[in-house]
């Protein structure tokens, strides 16, 4: 009865959080816009259906490029889920899904396989590295005591300007007008599995299959369970004689390995060369979505879907209408803001919790009252 | 090669720049140690500086001055400070994760509220004008003094106060009853509100100083540094800044010199890039001011723990003594 309660309490509570949000943006939108109605039907229902010459209809290609969007952030997003478990506020998966891209592509043009285990060897390739950047934070933070938060910010920014570097003077087409590395090669592509332009590749199906994987290491396995309890309690977790130190530097391990994939997943699926020159942003979505997930990798691909529905629909905004894409920045902030407030609804809260104990005592009571007799 | 990069180190002008480059960093800098005083880690202050270098901007053009702009700036940032203290305080978000927040409405929210306010996107070049910028200042006597005149006079006004400010936040914390309080607050919270000292109420204060220095940090970047707001202008300087405040211990003035240093590492960025032969190295040397950072936080760290280990063993030892 209370567990029952409390779960739908949390879902009420999350909705609201989420309409909070919504409802700072539309009133940006209506301060900002001209056209704030046309700008929020193409934010809330845009992606879903397409309103050509006056026919509404279900849009089976953006619906498409929703879920071809969620295939980097559902690897950020599980990075995060585990590194934020162990209460280690690492911010490095933005710079290793960098990283994880450019290595990803490095070895999809140079190293030459005409198997179909090329493009695995690329992602795996991808993979170990960003693993081996993670151990920089995470033994700096369990052998001294340096802040993880503090050295991973700086880390994205080093990493950012290493993979510039080689990119410019070392791997760049000189014959095209802007900085590319030159096209992968056809064996390294992550084909699509659906007809049409996309981009929903096979990336996706294995992110979902890495979402159940990472769950089930999370919550069924010895080593999920250790750094969850470190989480919790990290002192208790030394005096019960876990491995502390070792348990931190796997969860950030995993955590780069997750945004290395991730990375090269993305970079291997939607283009032909490597074209990024900043950081892509996808390590910070990741860390709304481990929020909106509660850290539970089995509920990351829902949240995925959310912000990718939510990024889509201030796209076509921008395109449709005058308020800028950025809206959904602003949006982004406040859903973190009010979704991760533990005492947000509080009261309420408050008042279930009375209101079921006072059944649960009235229930024993006339169950005593019956044995009485 | 060296010989040449000596040669450019070793001019008025280059410590000129170190003093220039470094201040923005500072009053971040003492923004993150006023907050760290009262127990509460601001990682916002990348956002808190772009949004207040963009109000500061906005305000200054509004109204045609730059005194309004700065002031504007503060204003913004401690509004920004408290919000981040509701959440937190109040609704119990995580202190680390309000700052989250405030640096994504500091990338994202602010090219949104620049083009609702004027229009423009990414950028304010076309606003600027001489009277909404920052004046400089040459300070007398000391200007006529060789080389420590070109090093010292003709900053920024918003300069030297950065540097005041280190000892003005000192004297704050060290001579005043309220300071005393932030501090408390920040050791142990228990002790401090078994004597009736409010732990929000100093948290709040701290944070919103917090805002208003970190403002004072954006409206240097917009209003003299690049002149004009840019989407890409602050950097990572508000993280360089959390950085500087652990380095330094968290203290004003190991703040300052730790600001200093990466000062130097952002102006040596600057000089070596301009040598001869080092051009296809410049996405190497734009590197080198968080490589410091990195280092230096490791070299803090290493301190620390050795100091805590000396403190461990002293009395094993009384005790075989």
């Amino acid at each position: 009865m209370r567990d029952k309660r409390m779960v739908l309490f949390g879902f009420v509570r999350g909705a609201a959080a989420i309409a909070l949000a919504l409802a700072v943006g539309t009133i940006f939108i209506f301060l900002s816009s001209d056209e704030p109605f046309t700008a929020l039907k193409y934010l809330l229902i845009g992606p879903f259906v397409s309103f050509h010459g006056g026919v509404t209809a279900f849009n089976t290609q953006n619906f498409y490029q929703v879920l071809a969007a969620m295939i980097p952030t559902i690897f950020t997003g599980l990075a995060v889920c585990v590194m934020f478990s162990a209460n280690q506020f690492n911010l490095a998966a933005e710079g290793c899904v960098l990283v994880g891209g450019f290595v990803g592509a490095l070895v999809g043009i140079y190293v030459n396989m005409a198997t179909g285990w090329h493009a695995v060897i690329c992602v795996l390739a991808a993979t170990v590295v960003c693993g081996l950047i993670m151990l920089i934070p995470s033994i700096l933070k369990v052998k001294l005591g340096a802040s993880e938060m503090v050295t991973s910010l700086m880390l994205n920014f080093v990493l950012l300007y290493i993979v510039l570097h080689f990119l410019n003077y070392h791997f760049a087409d000189r014959s095209k007008g802007a900085t590319m590395t030159y096209p992968f090669l056809d064996s390294a592509k992550i084909s699509s599995i659906v007809p049409g332009n996309s981009k929903l590749t096979w990336g996706f199906v294995i992110a979902l299959v890495i979402s159940f994987v990472i769950w089930v290491f999370m919550y069924r396995t010895r080593w999920g369970y250790a750094i969850r309890m470190i989480g919790i309690n990290e002192s208790f977790s030394l005096y019960s004689g876990m491995n502390v130190g070792g348990t931190i530097v796997l969860s950030s391990v995993i955590g780069g390995m997750l945004s290395g994939m991730g990375g090269s997943l993305e970079v291997l699926g939607r283009y032909n060369t490597f074209v990024w020159r900043e950081l892509p942003g996808y390590g910070w979505t990741g860390v709304t979505i481990a929020i909106l997930a509660k850290n539970n990798p089995g509920l990351v691909p829902l949240a995925a879907f959310f912000l990718a529905y939510l990024n889509k629909g201030c796209q076509l905004m921008s395109t449709h209408s005058d308020v800028p894409s950025e809206m959904i920045d602003i949006i982004q902030a406040a859903i973190f803001l009010f979704f991760a407030a533990e005492q947000f609804l509080s009261g309420y809260r408050q008042k279930l919790v009375v209101k079921t104990t006072r059944e649960e005592l009235m229930r024993a009571e006339s169950l005593k009252a019956t044995e009485g007799e | 090669m060296f010989g040449q990069f000596f040669q450019t180190i070793f001019q008025a002008d280059f410590l000129f720049i170190i003093i220039r480059i470094t201040a923005p960093i500072l009053f971040a800098a003492l923004a993150a140690v006023i907050s760290e005083k009262a127990g509460v880690a601001n990682i916002g202050l990348e956002g808190m500086m772009m949004i207040t270098a963009l109000f500061g901007f906005l305000f200054a053009y509004w109204t045609q001055s730059w005194v309004v702009g700065v002031l504007g700036a503060m204003l913004v940032g401690i509004l920004l400070g408290l919000m981040m203290g509701f959440f937190s305080f109040k609704l119990k978000t995580d202190i680390i994760l309000s700052g989250i927040a405030v640096n994504m409405l500091g990338t994202g929210g602010t090219i949104f509220l620049l083009y609702m306010f004027t229009g423009l996107r990414g950028n304010t070049g076309a606003l600027v004008s001489p009277n909404i910028l920052i004046p400089t200042i040459d300070i007398p006597l000391i200007n006529k003094i060789p080389v420590l005149g070109e090093i010292l006079s003709g900053h920024a006004i918003l300069t030297y106060l950065a540097f005041i400010f280190v000892f003005i936040l000192r004297i704050f914390l060290y001579r005043t009853p309220l300071g005393l309080k932030i501090r408390a607050v920040g050791e142990n919270p228990n002790a401090a509100s078994s004597v009736g000292v409010s732990v929000t109420r100093m948290k709040y204060i701290a944070i919103a100083m917090s805002g208003a220095l970190a403002g004072l940090g954006g409206a240097f970047m917009s209003m003299y540094y690049s002149q004009g707001w840019n989407q890409g202008m602050v950097a990572g300087r508000g993280f360089i800044a959390l950085a500087a405040q652990a380095m330094g211990r968290g203290e004003p003035v190991g703040a300052m010199f730790s600001s200093l240093l990466f000062g130097l590492a952002q102006a040596m960025k600057t000089k070596v890039s301009g040598l001869r032969g080092m051009a296809s190295y410049n996405y190497l040397i734009e590197m080198i001011p968080y490589v410091v950072t990195i280092i230096g936080l490791v070299f803090y760290a290493m301190s620390i723990k050795r100091k805590a280990r000396r403190h461990q063993l002293k009395p094993i030892k009384e005790k075989l003594s």
